[in-house]
């Protein structure tokens, strides 16, 4: 008696089922978009900027109108920030076939353990912040719309040597493949124009004290001290710098360091800082205005830089589908013909290699805001 | 330079040496690593942070009440993970332990969110020059409580009946409980004690680099527990020692040869002394009842 209710409930379990796996495949009325993201560890605070870029781009798409009676979602996983990981959900997003395209990964390291799993499924990934060198030979499908260290290492160097008369440089950076990539790039442009590199050291990410590089620096004749990393150890670096009172330099860095959390947490003690920018809420571009007030809007906070990238990321997917509808390869082959797209982070044209090519902005913080240098 | 350097370094290691106790008092009783220890760290730092400026407290009152807190924080992990499952096997614990500490991590991201927060404790940081070398007050405010907290707890354990007690249990537990100490409030006791010190720890770190985040638990707690290991477990002069030397070598190690091996400096001098002293600096040898 048991087992046939056992056996009644069994097959009504495997009817239902069945029914709901009819009911999602009929009515396919959503393209996915994949994103990839460390939403936990320790680039969690990106990560969720990045997830808020993505979601307002699709919802600002979504409200705008379908796409041949299709509506868009996001299929969010966490990388965690930890290659492993990365590869791990990178292979969840490709083997998904309703998935079109993907934004991902964050960090660099995360990026080119995905891009052997997407590049071999053939779906189209975009990077929103990996800027390491090595990215640029990751694949076809592997493209990214923050530029490289290499030309950001090369802008920084002529800044710092030509306009700012700095002739010996420090430089501090994090213990990563982007900080790296970042700290050789720099080294090789400085003596291009005339500066030489008194110093390089390295840093844990998520390190707090300074003080024995900083002391190190201060017996270093350096004029300027350029930081291969994110905002938060900038933040650190210029509060300790000031503290300990040690000496009085200009502090450098890239587009990395563009962040409100960057002034909140150094307050007066990152004023002067110079910086590579692509996004600015002062940009003229109605783009990055139309972003900027949604976003406002709808999270209540100003976006950030990696924020604006995913935005950018997203847009460009989005595009390509509008295009040339979901077609994995066919949205590949529309993205590497992109050329001068505009978005919130700046005009958008893609290399051979999947690499965007375009200018940064010069940026100072004045008065705790950051401005543009004219 | 090397006395700047030097400086820095006892700075340093003196913080470790404070969480380094909680580790080694913990290990001396009950024979098991707390590897939430490290998120207690941070939950104290958290919530100083919560009180001086949520609540907008003075320092002078919500440092004392964070640490309280912390107390309660670290005799309540213990209550509810590591009691329970005391009598089953050591790795039981263990993996508790490391579930505390996955716990507390995201509980203070969900209440605090992920990012870094400024420590504005309201203590005003002032530094004076003495020929080349520059000190601030904070340095020495750090390297005076820990040295003072340190000298304190000693005393606690070797001069007052509680002490006796805890020495009793550490000893051995079940003979303790049989000549009438109670046991599971020296325990606690423990906890408190070295919760609050984490948390005393985590405030110095706030003050001192004025940032805070929610997964600094991970690399101090690393560090504090190499430092409990190298001067000898279950030792509270060893944890201090250990915290110093870790402090020290790493510093001068970043200093001298290169920054970006910071970490390995701190558990290279561990491996090496382990090598020659397996029981730490000031560790007892341990004979194994066969």
């Amino acid at each position: 008696m048991i087992i046939k209710k056992i056996a009644v409930l069994l097959v009504a379990a495997i009817v239902s089922t069945s029914f709901i796996g009819c009911s999602s495949s009929t009515a396919s009325k959503e393209i996915k978009i994949g994103l990839a993201a460390p939403l936990t560890g320790g680039s969690a605070q990106d990560g969720q900027s990045i997830q808020k870029g993505v979601e307002l781009a699709v919802k600002m798409a979504n409200e705008a109108g379908t796409i041949s009676g299709k509506t868009l979602s996001v299929v969010t996983v966490d990388d965690k920030g930890d290659p492993s990981e990365a590869a791990t959900v990178a292979n969840k997003l490709a083997q998904d076939k309703s998935i079109a395209a993907i934004v991902g990964h964050f960090n660099s390291s995360a990026t080119l353990a995905g891009a052997p799993i997407y590049n071999s499924a053939g779906v189209a990934h975009i990077s929103p912040g990996s800027s390491a060198a090595s990215v640029t030979n990751a694949g076809d499908y592997t493209f990214r719309v923050i530029t490289t260290d290499a030309v950001q290492g090369a802008y920084v160097a002529d800044w710092a040597a030509k306009d700012l008369g700095a002739k010996k440089i420090a430089i501090l950076y994090e213990n990563t493949d982007y900080g790296l990539g970042l700290a050789q790039v720099l080294q090789k442009s400085a003596g291009d124009v005339g500066a030489s590199i008194v110093m390089q050291e390295a840093y844990e990410v998520g390190a707090s004290d300074f003080s024995t590089v900083l002391t190190k620096m201060a017996s270093t004749d350096a004029d300027l001290l350029f930081i291969g990393g994110l905002y938060n150890e900038t933040a650190l670096i210029a509060k300790q710098l000031k503290k300990f009172a040690m000496k009085d330099l200009k502090i450098m860095g890239v587009d990395a360091i563009y962040s409100d959390a960057l002034i909140e947490l150094g307050g007066a003690d990152v004023e002067g800082v110079l910086l590579t920018g692509y996004f600015h809420e002062s940009a003229e571009n109605k783009v990055a205005q139309d972003f900027i007030a949604a976003y406002k809007k709808e999270y209540n906070e100003t976006p950030g830089t990696y924020a604006a990238y995913a935005y950018d990321a997203t847009l460009i997917i989005i595009d390509a589908i509008k295009n040339v509808g979901n077609d994995r390869s066919a949205i590949q082959k529309y993205i590497a013909g992109l050329k001068d797209f505009q978005g919130a982070t700046g005009v958008s044209t893609f290399d051979a290699n999947g690499d965007v090519v375009k200018d940064p902005l010069r940026l100072t913080i004045k008065d705790g805001k950051f401005t543009i240098i004219k | 330079m090397f006395t700047q350097q030097l400086i820095n370094g006892i700075t340093v290691g003196g913080i470790y040496a404070l969480i380094a106790l909680g580790y080694s008092m913990v290990y001396g009783i009950l024979r098991i690593v707390n590897f939430a220890h490290g998120d207690i760290f941070m939950m104290g730092t958290f919530l100083g942070l919560f009180f001086t400026q949520s609540l907008g407290m003075q320092f002078y009152i919500a440092f004392p009440l964070s640490a309280a807190a912390t107390a309660f924080i670290g005799i309540f992990v213990e209550k509810i993970a590591y009691r329970p499952i005391r009598i089953a096997d050591k790795l039981a614990v263990l993996i508790s332990a490391l579930g505390v500490s996955i716990f507390l991590q995201n509980l203070a991201q969900i209440i605090w969110g992920t990012e870094t927060h400024a420590f504005k404790s309201g203590i005003e940081v002032s530094t004076f020059k003495f020929g080349g070398l520059i000190l601030s007050n904070i340095q020495l405010i750090v390297i005076f409580l820990s040295c003072v907290l340190m000298m304190g707890l000693y005393f606690v354990v070797n001069k007052t009946k509680i002490g006796v007690a805890m020495r009793a249990t550490s000893h051995n537990l079940n003979s303790a409980k049989l000549i009438g100490i109670n046991t599971d409030r020296i325990i606690s006791f423990t906890f408190g004690i070295g919760s609050a010190l984490a948390c005393i720890a985590g405030l110095l770190v706030g003050i001192y680099y004025d940032a805070v985040f929610p997964i600094m638990g991970y690399s101090y707690g690393l560090k504090a527990f190499a430092a409990a290991i190298l001067g000898g477990i279950g030792s509270i002069p060893g944890a201090m020692v250990g915290g110093f030397v870790i402090g020290i070598v790493e510093t001068f190690g970043a200093a001298y040869i290169s920054a970006g091996y910071r970490d390995a400096f701190a558990f290279g001098i561990l491996i090496i002394v382990l090598i020659f002293r397996p029981s730490g600096i000031l560790g007892k040898k341990l004979v194994e009842k066969v």
